[in-house]
C-alpha cells in the first residue's frame, strides 16, 4: 500500500537544519578532528610526469627532527596490501556498455596507494613521511632522495591516442583502454546520404578540477585493543570507503569504521578514495599512533581527482526544412593516468542526440590513459561536454545554413507525446515539457527585448551577444539504497547512506518523510555518516540521492504503518484490520482511540522491551531505472572590444527536476551548478606546458574560479514534470545548471564576435582571446 | 618557542607556541576553535578570515605571535549571549551556505565590510568588497543577497539598496 500524501512540507523553502553547527563554526569537518597522540603525514610526489622509480633513499629523513618513519611501495606491498578498487566501468543495468576493443574488458591498470614501479603523473605520492608535527613531514618529505629514470610521457588526449604514444601502461598495445560503437550504422549512413545539408564540428573540452574549498583530508587510528581501524575521511559516501579501504587493508569490512560528516563541497571529484585514505590508516597500525593528513591546495590542484576532457567530432544530416536526420559522434576521453571511472565517457555517450528528435545515430566511445591527474565524474558527469558539441553544431548549422537559432531547436525538439522517448542510441526520457521549457525561457530571458538591449550596448561602445541551449541529462547511480526509521516517543529518525556535502539532505529528506508519516517536519532527524550506524548505503553522486532516498524511505514508511498497526492492536486488543491509519493518526472505531506515532511509540514500549529504543524499520531498494532532468538556459553578455573583457548581464535558466522537495534548496544548486559551468568557459583550466608535462594551475592564483565579482545574478526557475519512475516523481536538482553552462555561454560569445569571423576560440575563453578574436581575427588565435 | 597571550572572542588566552605558528594554526590547534578553516595557501580564498582588534585578517597569513597583546574573534564569537549575529541569521535565512565550509570566513568578512563600509551597499559593491573570500557552492547570489539584508536590518534600509526580488514563482507542474 502506498503511504496516502498530504504535502505540507514536500515544496516548501523550510531553512535548513544544517545551518545553525555551520553559521556558528561547529561543523565537523574532517580536519575538525584531532584524537590524543596523533602525529601526522606528508607525501613526497613525483615532480615528473612519467619516470621509473630508480631508488627512494629516506636516510636523510629519518635523521631529521621528528621523524617517526618513511615509508614506500615496497612497505605496502610486504605488507600484503592490495589495489584501490575502483570499479571504474557503470554497470548498472541502463549504463551504456563501455568495452575495450572487439568487446574485450577494460584494461585497468593496478592503482596501489604508493607505487612500487613507476610514477605516472606529476604529483603521483610515491612516498609517505610521518613526523610529530605537520611541518616536520612535510620538511622531511623534501629530504627524500628519489632516482628517477625519467619515460617519455603524453598528457594531451589526442595525442594519447595515437598508436604511436608514449604508453602508460606496458599491459596495453597503445593508450586506449576502451573502443566501443553504439547505434545504427546502416541506418546513419543513409540518412546522412539523402541530407540536403551535413555540419561538422570537432571540440576539446578541457580538464578543469572541483577545486572543493575544504582540501581533502584523513585522519586514522588503529585501535590494538579491539583490532579495529577508524578512519576520518569526508567522501561522497562513507560506506563506499568503507568496503574499498577493508579491501585495500586485507580485512573484513567490519574492522573498518570510516566517518564522514561534514564535507566542504564534493561536486563528484570526492566520489572515489584516494590514496591518502589508506595510508593514514596503515600508518596508524605501523606507528602506534594515529596518523593525519591534510592537503595543502597545491596538492588538491595535482592529485584531486579532476573533471571532464573529452574530445568530440560530432556531424549532423539535416534535410531542407531544417529537420535533423541523423548524428553521428566520435567521444575521445581521457581518464588520465589511473582509471578510476568511466562514468563521464558513459553518461555523455548515452546522451548526445541531447534534446531533440534525432532518428539515427552512431558513436565510438574510446578513452585513454595520459601521464596526467586522473579524471572522475564531476558535477554533471559527461553531459556537459556532449550537451556543448551538439549545441554549438546546432548553432553552427543554423548560421551556416541560414535557420533561425531558436526556432531550429524548436523544429526539432522531442514532444511530450513521445515520451518515454527512446534515443537513437537507447536512452529512454522518463518524462519532460522541451517545448514549455524553451517558451518560458524565451520568456523570462526576454528576449523579445534583446535588440534594444543590443542598440544599447552598441551605444555604450560594448558588443553584445545573447545564447540559449537546451539540454537533457541523466541521472543514474549506484541502484541501492538503504533507510532504517526510527519511531521513538520523542521523535523520527531516518538513518540513510547518502552522503551530502551542501545539498541539505538533513531538511529535505525531513521534509519528505514527515509528510509521509504525517509528522510536523521538527520532529525528524536524519543520521548520516558514520558507517558504525549506517550500514548500507550508495552515497551521493549523479543527482541520486533525493529520488534514492524518497523513494526507500517511502517504502520504510509503508512497512512501518503495517508495523504499527499490529503493535496498536496488540495494544488495544482489537484486530491489526480494525486499526486505520490517515494523515498521521492511527484510529481504532472499536475502542475509539486515536493514536499518533509518539504515543504509538510510547505503548510499544508498554508490549516489549524490543521496542526500548523505539519501533525500527529497515528498508531496502534497488532501483535502476534513470530519469533525465532537462530543461533551458539561455544568457546574455558584453564585450569591451577595447580589452577583451566580457561581462553576464542576464543569465536564466529553466530547469525540470520532477517533484521539487525544498525550492530554496533547488534554486541554491542551480546558481552553484551555473557557476561551475560558466567556470569552465571563461575561466578554469588545468593547462599542462606541453613542453615539460608540468601542470600550470597550482593555486587559486593562477587557477580561474568564479569570483563574488565576475557572476551575475540569477534568473532560475522550476518546472516540476512528475517522472514516473519513482514514488514522488522526483528527476534530479543539482547538476542542471552545470549542463549546458558552457553551450550557453559560448552561444553568446559567438553572437557578439560574429562579425570577426567563424568562431573556434577554445574554453576557457579568456580576455586575451577574445581580443584577439577581435584584433586580429578568430584564425590568429 | 615563545609565550604569547591574547584575548579571543573575550577570554585571554596564553600559549607557548613555536616562531612560525600561524596565527589560524594557533586557533584550530592550540585553542581548539575549529569554526576556522583552511582552504588554501596563497591568501586567496577567505576561509580562515577572523576580526583582529575588529579588522578581517586571514589568519593563514598573520602570525599567531603577530596577535599578541590584541584582541581576535572567531566565528565562535560572534554570537552574543546565545543570539545570533544579524549576518550569522540571514546566511541561514537566504540560504547563503550549501557545505558551509567557506561559511565562517565569508561571514566574519560581511560583518567587517556592513560595519565599515562608508557609503550606501549594493549588490555592485559587495560583489567587489567580498571578492577576497571564494565559495564554490552557491554562485555567490545568495550570498549577496544574505549581506545586503543583513546589512539593512543592522544600518537601517537608507544605507541599502537591495536587489531586485528573486524571480520564484510556484514551480510549473505537470504529471509528466
Amino acid at each position: 500500500m502506498e503511504p496516502k500524501l498530504k504535502f505540507k512540507a514536500v515544496g516548501q523553502p523550510i531553512r535548513r537544519n544544517e545551518d545553525e553547527r555551520l553559521i556558528t563554526g561547529h561543523g565537523r569537518f574532517t580536519d575538525d578532528f584531532s584524537l590524543p597522540g596523533q602525529v601526522w603525514t606528508a607525501m613526497v610526489r613525483s615532480p615528473h610526469p612519467h619516470a621509473a622509480i630508480v631508488g627512494i633513499d629516506s636516510s636523510a629523513a629519518l635523521e631529521m627532527e621528528g621523524v617517526l618513519g618513511v615509508f614506500t611501495g615496497a612497505d605496502l606491498a610486504a605488507d600484503g596490501l592490495g589495489e584501490i578498487p575502483h570499479n571504474p566501468v557503470p554497470s548498472t543495468k541502463y549504463d551504456m556498455k563501455l568495452t575495450g576493443r572487439g568487446g574485450t574488458p577494460v584494461y585497468i591498470g593496478d592503482h596501489f596507494l604508493l607505487p612500487t614501479d613507476r610514477v605516472r603523473h606529476v604529483g603521483e605520492a610515491l612516498a609517505m613521511v610521518v613526523a610529530e608535527t605537520r611541518q616536520q613531514a612535510q620538511n622531511a618529505a623534501e629530504a627524500v632522495m628519489v632516482d628517477y629514470d625519467l619515460l617519455p610521457w603524453v598528457a594531451d588526449t589526442a595525442a594519447a591516442a595515437k598508436p604511436d604514444a608514449p604508453r602508460v601502461w606496458d599491459a596495453l598495445p597503445d593508450n586506449v583502454l576502451v573502443d566501443s560503437s553504439f547505434g545504427d550504422q546502416e541506418n546513419t549512413a543513409a540518412a546522412f546520404a539523402r541530407a540536403t545539408h551535413a555540419v561538422s564540428m570537432h571540440y576539446h573540452l578541457g580538464r578543469v578540477t572541483g577545486a572543493p574549498l575544504e582540501p581533502r583530508a584523513a585522519l586514522g587510528h588503529y585501535d590494538a585493543a579491539s583490532g579495529r581501524y577508524t578512519l576520518y575521511a569526508g567522501s561522497g559516501g562513507a560506506v563506499r570507503q568503507k568496503h574499498e579501504m577493508a579491501a585495500v587493508l586485507g580485512v573484513t569490512p567490519d574492522k573498518l569504521r570510516v566517518i564522514s560528516f561534514d564535507v566542504g563541497g564534493n561536486f563528484g571529484t570526492r566520489n572515489r578514495a584516494f590514496v591518502e585514505f589508506g595510508l593514514v590508516i596503515w600508518a596508524s597500525k605501523k606507528i602506534g599512533r594515529p596518523v593525519k593528513y591534510r592537503a595543502d591546495r597545491t596538492e588538491c590542484f595535482l592529485s584531486d581527482y579532476q573533471g571532464r576532457d573529452l574530445v568530440v567530432e560530432i556531424s549532423l544530416a539535416i534535410d531542407a526544412e531544417g529537420k535533423f536526420l541523423a548524428l553521428r559522434s566520435d567521444n575521445l576521453s581521457n581518464v588520465g593516468s589511473h582509471c578510476v571511472s568511466l562514468s563521464p565517457l558513459s553518461k555523455g555517450s548515452g546522451l548526445i542526440t541531447g534534446s531533440y528528435d534525432i532518428p539515427y545515430a552512431t558513436l565510438r566511445s574510446r578513452a585513454v590513459y595520459s601521464n596526467t591527474m586522473s579524471t572522475q565524474a564531476y558535477r554533471s558527469s559527461g553531459r556537459p561536454e556532449v550537451n556543448f558539441a551538439l549545441e554549438r553544431l546546432i548553432d553552427k548549422a543554423a548560421r551556416e545554413l541560414g535557420f533561425d537559432r531558436l526556432e531550429l531547436r524548436r523544429k526539432n525538439l522531442i514532444k511530450p507525446s513521445q515520451m518515454p522517448y527512446t534515443n537513437a542510441v537507447g536512452s529512454q526520457y522518463d518524462s519532460g515539457e522541451y517545448e514549455k521549457n524553451m517558451d518560458r525561457l524565451l520568456e523570462i530571458g526576454d528576449f523579445a527585448g534583446a535588440q534594444t538591449r543590443k542598440a544599447q550596448a552598441k551605444s555604450r561602445g560594448k558588443l553584445y551577444g545573447i545564447g540559449s541551449t537546451n539540454y537533457v541529462e541523466s541521472s543514474i547511480g549506484t541502484p541501492k539504497e538503504r533507510a532504517d526509521l526510527i519511531v521513538r516517543e520523542g521523535g523520527i529518525e531516518i538513518v540513510i547512506g547518502t552522503q551530502p556535502a551542501g545539498q541539505g539532505h538533513q531538511t529535505s529528506f525531513a521534509q519528505v518523510t514527515a509528510d509521509l508519516l504525517g509528522v510536523p517536519f521538527e520532529t525528524v532527524t536524519i543520521t548520516l555518516g558514520d558507517t558504525d550506524i549506517v550500514s548500507a548505503g550508495g552515497g551521493t553522486h549523479s543527482g541520486r540521492s533525493m529520488r534514492h532516498a524518497s523513494a526507500v524511505i517511502s517504502m520504510a514508511v509503508t512497512d512501518m504503518i503495517v508495523k504499527a498497526k499490529t503493535i496498536l492492536a496488540e495494544s488495544l486488543g482489537v484486530a491489526p484490520s480494525d486499526v486505520q491509519f490517515e494523515d498521521g493518526m492511527f484510529r481504532s472505531p472499536a475502542t475509539n482511540r486515536t493514536v499518533d506515532w509518539f504515543e504509538l511509540a510510547r505503548l510499544a514500549v508498554t508490549l516489549s522491551p524490543d521496542y526500548a529504543d523505539g519501533v525500527k524499520v529497515r528498508r531496502d531498494n534497488e532501483m535502476h531505472t534513470p530519469v533525465f532532468p532537462n530543461g533551458a538556459c539561455m544568457c546574455e553578455i558584453e564585450i569591451d572590444p577595447e580589452t577583451g573583457g566580457l561581462e553576464i548581464m542576464r543569465y536564466a535558466t529553466v530547469d525540470d527536476v520532477g517533484r521539487c522537495i525544498n525550492p530554496m534548496i533547488v534554486h541554491g544548486q542551480t546558481h552553484g551548478g551555473i557557476a561551475q559551468g560558466v567556470g569552465q568557459a571563461l575561466w578554469e583550466g588545468c593547462v599542462i606546458d606541453p613542453d615539460s608535462g608540468q601542470p600550470l594551475a597550482a593555486a587559486f592564483t593562477d587557477y580561474g574560479m568564479p569570483r563574488f565579482d565576475n557572476m551575475p545574478s540569477f534568473i532560475t526557475e522550476i518546472a516540476e514534470v512528475l517522472s514516473p519512475t519513482n514514488p514522488l516523481g522526483i528527476k534530479a536538482g543539482g547538476e542542471g545548471g552545470t549542463t549546458p553552462a558552457p553551450a550557453v555561454i559560448m552561444s553568446a560569445i559567438d553572437d557578439a564576435l560574429r562579425d570577426y569571423g567563424p568562431p573556434g576560440i577554445s574554453m576557457p575563453i579568456t580576455p586575451v582571446k577574445v581580443w584577439t578574436a577581435i584584433h586580429k581575427g578568430a584564425g590568429a588565435i | 618557542m615563545s609565550a604569547i597571550a591574547m584575548n579571543v572572542n573575550g577570554s585571554n588566552v596564553r600559549k607557548e607556541v613555536g616562531d612560525s605558528t600561524l596565527l589560524v594554526e594557533f586557533l584550530r590547534e592550540h585553542l581548539g576553535l575549529t569554526g576556522t578553516h583552511v582552504g588554501c595557501d596563497t591568501t586567496q580564498c577567505g576561509c580562515c578570515v577572523v576580526h583582529l582588534d575588529g579588522v578581517s585578517v586571514k589568519s593563514c597569513t598573520v602570525l599567531a605571535a603577530q596577535a599578541a597583546g590584541r584582541a581576535v574573534t572567531t566565528i565562535e564569537g560572534l554570537a552574543r549571549n546565545g543570539e545570533l549575529h544579524p549576518v550569522q541569521k540571514a546566511f541561514r535565512e537566504h540560504h547563503g551556505l550549501q557545505c558551509g565550509f567557506c561559511t565562517p570566513g565569508m561571514i566574519m568578512a560581511a560583518v567587517e565590510l556592513i560595519a565599515t563600509y562608508p557609503g550606501r551597499l549594493d549588490e555592485h559593491v559587495v560583489r567587489e568588497e567580498m571578492e577576497g573570500n571564494l565559495c564554490r557552492c552557491t554562485g555567490y547570489h545568495n550570498i549577496v543577497r544574505a549581506i545586503l539584508a543583513a546589512a539593512s536590518q543592522m544600518l537601517g534600509p537608507d544605507r541599502v539598496v537591495q536587489p531586485p526580488a528573486d524571480h520564484m514563482p510556484a514551480p510549473r507542474k505537470s504529471e509528466g
